[in-house]
């Protein structure tokens, strides 16, 4: 245990409707630790979660500020609905900062204990700035009302060793271990800009320490160059009602009624008892929707070797429950036991890898040509322990194989690693150089962006290819969907506040298979509605797959099966007895759509977050390269002849390639223009006064903003 | 294992089985916090009790439900966090709670519904597996 | 000729639902099906025939994130 710093007594604000109506404040500079109080404005404008996350953030930083400055700061909160526990999905915590990888900022939700149990220990949300010389590790304890910093030069990096170590030594025996909760990065974060964060929950069937991430936009980086080795909270006595709900009766029913949805019909559903999110592997294989090698393709004959059968019989354990809070029935976050690493520090160890998810088993799989489950599990267990967001890592490790293979750049460049797709060994050294800080790895951990410079400006690179193929969108890295032929998922990834990350809005069964959205203004609605509804979760602490993973059994008798209407309503009356307020579905959209265009203003100060900056590349809107056309030859022969009136086989394929990206590149644009008005923005993505006005969002402060950009 | 058992076709409906179980575990005659549940369906009675069958065992969010050595399912109310789970997931919907109530409750096999029971409807009954 | 989510697609005497689904790819489970307006339990997948001129609707609920 190291020396402790500073210790600070408190006393636990009492939880009412929801709120603690208090926040933390600690600069690890200085060591100075404050308490704010969470205002009414606050809760009428942000709700909390990622509301309250946004406000706090903008205060702290200026147009200036960059992901590495002082001021930065990491700032998570739970939300009102967030440690409730009798409905699925209600513990998520959202993080935000200010991302190395964009500039602008960052909201990633994840499971874990450590928001609710914050909450629960008298914070509403927590804001860490400043920068530590030293490694710190952050303890609160919400039974004693004690904050502790303390130093942490002496733990381990790696997560899995980490949270652990911290779990024993603060939880004090095997039984309190379920009372602590540990966010910690890994050894990696530190030497690339894609570090994520681990937020643990210890699992007392398997007894161990698991996570689950905020990964997105290099979180555990901001982290590390902080010196915050690890936040710790314990706090012992999670009950019902300790949100002190307004009506505990309703939420009780509804959660009832929840839990026996997902009893009787998951099995018949999605399976996310079983497998969780990997569910989908080989669904979206068949619909030409799982990214293969760099996005190129929609899928391969070889994701069999990768079906969730695969995973289920041979690695994940099942019939044990596998939630990331308390009373999540849906039970997703799967677990791989007693698995024994092959390779780096850890080989000849057997762990439990958490996971995969879908978008492990799509990126660190077909993404990277590699149709191997142990690969993908070990690549996950490594990402994990090491930091190391898997999204951004595959999506650039993908980008590097496509432009090795194409000769964009060589062993030369990559330090003898034969960077080809499909080369799992290669990728997992990869992943080994990033812990260590060395090779190519700590080039590879700069993400696609930053990449296709270097490759242009250093190794000679072809600059217009690596623009087509290098799947970013303002600097972050396109989660794992292929989506060349939804126009309105293009937009769901494109038209995005933080960049491309599928929990904005997925669409591409509404649009390409189920054709429910032909029109522009069809898309427009849905590229509104849904992001903003998807926001919404973001703001309570809650989960959006219990939502719409299982869904009740008339559902197909509603108006508008693919919104759900029946757990929308379960999201309103839950909100309403937490809080005591009255929302309805109508206002539950509003209480998004402010939070939402307060971001796009955020972006737009940070010098982003306009038209320019929404702008995909031409791999996310259609085939852009020679190999893909051929691919699906059929497909776009046909667009051409329906589409556009041309006679493909009087053209060349450049003229074929050329004329399906004149007319997509033109959808998109229009889509664009659909899209701003919907949301009540100029053509240059720019909310007008106006609507801020017409949501109560006319605050001095973003008018100031958009006003220069009108 | 200890499980408690219904004959049908003795049971009077009387519900003095509710009102002892309770009393026992709550100290009120409210038979919405009884563990046995007397349903009448065109006068025939039918009893809602736990079968000790234990599939809610594994799939507590608290890891709160156990096996005693009795063979009895049990809650560990300092576990349990009222997340109500087992009460949507028992197939015999015999898992029971009352907005009152901090934690679910179930039939424990103790038999204090046997001795109150008038026609003798219910036993408990002793197996070794 | 019948329509498949507003799109036309070929018809064949003695067409039914499961082989118009298993024809057009459409594996995922989490599905609802209409026929001319009509819902299709999926038990009765198998047995319900498809007419030439049908308004098929698949409609795939929201997977993904």
């Amino acid at each position: 245990m190291g020396k402790i710093l500073k210790q600070i007594k408190y006393t636990p604000a009492k939880i009412h409707r929801g709120y603690s109506n208090k926040s933390l404040y600690i600069n690890v500079g200085d060591l100075r630790v404050e308490e704010k109080e969470v205002t009414e404005f606050m809760k009428e404008k942000f709700v909390g979660g990622k509301g309250f996350d946004l406000w706090y953030l903008w205060h702290a930083v200026t147009p200036e500020t960059r992901w590495d400055s002082p001021e930065n700061e990491i700032v998570m909160s739970v939300g009102p609905l967030g440690g409730i526990t009798q409905y699925s999905g209600t513990g998520k915590t959202l993080v935000c900062a200010i991302s190395p990888l964009t500039g602008i900022p960052i909201d990633s939700n994840t499971g874990g204990y450590f928001g609710p149990l914050l909450k629960f220990s008298g914070w509403d949300a927590l804001e860490l700035q400043g920068k530590a010389e030293k490694d710190l590790i952050i303890f609160i304890d919400g039974n004693e009302g004690l904050i502790s910093i303390e130093e942490g030069e002496e733990y381990p990096e790696d997560s899995h060793l980490l949270a652990e170590e911290l779990t024993a030594h603060f939880a004090g025996s095997e039984e309190d271990k379920v009372h602590v909760s540990v966010v910690s990065s890994g050894s990696a974060a530190k030497h690339i800009l894609m570090g994520m964060l681990n937020f643990s929950f210890y699992d007392p069937r398997r007894k161990t320490v698991r996570f689950k991430q905020a990964a997105r936009g290099g979180l555990g980086t901001i982290m590390r160059d902080k010196h915050i080795k690890a936040l710790v909270v314990k706090y012992k006595g999670i009950k019902p009602n300790l949100n002190d709900p307004a009506d505990l009766a309703a939420i009780n029913r509804i959660g009832v009624k929840y839990h026996k949805e997902v009893h009787d019909l998951d099995e018949k559903q999605n399976t996310m008892r079983k497998i969780g999110t990997a569910n989908t592997i080989l669904v979206m294989n068949k619909y030409d929707l799982l990214p293969t090698r760099n996005f190129q393709t929609g899928g391969d004959p070889e994701a069999v070797k990768i079906s969730p059968e695969v995973f289920i019989n041979q690695y994940l354990t099942q019939g044990i429950h596998d939630g990331c809070w308390y009373g999540c029935t849906m039970s997703c976050a799967k677990a791989a036991d007693h698995f024994k690493l092959l390779t780096g520090p850890y080989a000849g160890l057997c762990v439990t890898v958490d996971g995969p998810e879908y978008e492990c088993a799509a990126g660190l799989g077909a993404n990277l040509g590699i149709f191997d489950p142990q690969a993908i599990l070990e690549q996950n267990f490594y990402c994990d322990t090491y930091g190391i967001d898997l999204i951004s890592y595959a999506t650039t490790v993908a980008f590097i194989m496509e432009c090795y293979e194409r000769e964009q750049i060589g062993p030369e460049h990559t330090g003898g690693l034969d960077l080809r797709f499909g080369n799992a060994q290669a990728s997992l050294e990869l992943m080994h150089q990033m812990s260590r800080g060395e090779g190519f790895g700590l080039l590879a951990g700069l993400g696609v962006r930053r990449l296709k410079s270097i490759f242009v400006e250093r190794f000679g690179a072809d600059p217009k290819l690596l623009e087509d193929i290098g799947m970013e969108n303002k600097g972050l890295e396109y989660s794992e969907y292929l989506h060349k032929e939804s126009l309105a998922q293009q937009g769901g990834f494109a038209l995005t506040n933080k960049g491309p990350q599928h929990d904005e809005a997925w669409l591409i069964f509404m649009d390409m298979v189920n054709n429910q959205i032909p029109s522009f203004e069809d898309k427009a609605y849905a590229l509104y509605y849904y992001p903003m509804f998807r926001t919404w979760f973001g703001l309570c602490g809650l989960c959006k797959l219990p939502w719409n993973d299982i869904v009740p059994a008339d559902n197909y008798k509603t108006d508008t099966p693919a919104k759900v209407p029946e757990h929308v309503q379960n999201y309103v009356d839950i909100f309403n007895a937490v809080t005591g307020k009255h929302i309805d579905k109508d206002e539950l959209i509003r209480q998004s759509e402010r939070v939402y265009n307060f971001q796009r203003v955020f972006n737009i100060r940070m010098g982003s977050g306009l038209r320019q900056h929404d702008r995909p590349p031409y791999r996310s809107l259609g085939p852009a390269t020679a190999e893909e056309y051929l691919s699906r030859q059929e497909r776009y022969d046909k667009q051409l002849r329906e589409l556009q009136g041309l006679d493909p086989s009087r053209m060349t394929l450049d003229e074929k390639l050329a004329a399906t990206r004149a007319y997509r590149e033109k959808q998109f644009e229009l889509l664009t223009d659909a899209v701003y008005e919907r949301r009540g923005w100029t053509k240059n993505g720019v909310p007008t006064p106006e609507h801020l006005k017409e949501i109560g969002m006319d605050l001095p402060m973003l008018l100031e903003v958009v006003e220069k950009h009108l | 294992m200890k499980i408690l058992t219904h004959k049908q076709e003795i049971c009077t409906g009387c519900r003095a089985c509710e009102l002892a179980c309770s009393q026992a575990y709550f100290r009120t005659d409210n038979r919405l916090k009884s563990s046995i549940r007397i349903n009448n369906n065109f006068n025939t009675f039918h009893a809602i009790m736990c079968t000790q069958c234990g599939e809610c065992i594994n799939m507590c969010t608290a890891n709160a439900i156990y096996r005693d050595k009795n063979g009895v399912v049990r809650i560990d109310k300092k576990k349990c966090v009222g997340c109500l789970g087992c009460v949507g997931f028992c197939s015999e919907l015999s898992m029971f709670y009352s907005d009152d109530e901090p934690v679910p409750f179930k039939c424990i096999a103790c038999g204090i519904c046997v001795k109150a029971c008038p026609e003798g409807a219910l036993e408990i009954l002793v197996s070794k597996s | 000729m019948i329509t498949v989510n507003t799109r036309e697609n070929p018809w064949r005497e003695g067409l039914t639902v499961q082989a118009l689904l298993d024809e057009m790819g459409f594996i995922f489970r989490h599905i609802i099906v209409r026929v001319n307006g009509e819902f299709v339990p999926e038990e009765a997948y198998a047995q319900r025939q498809i007419a030439d001129g049908d308004d098929v609707q698949v409609m795939h609920l929201i997977a993904g994130g």
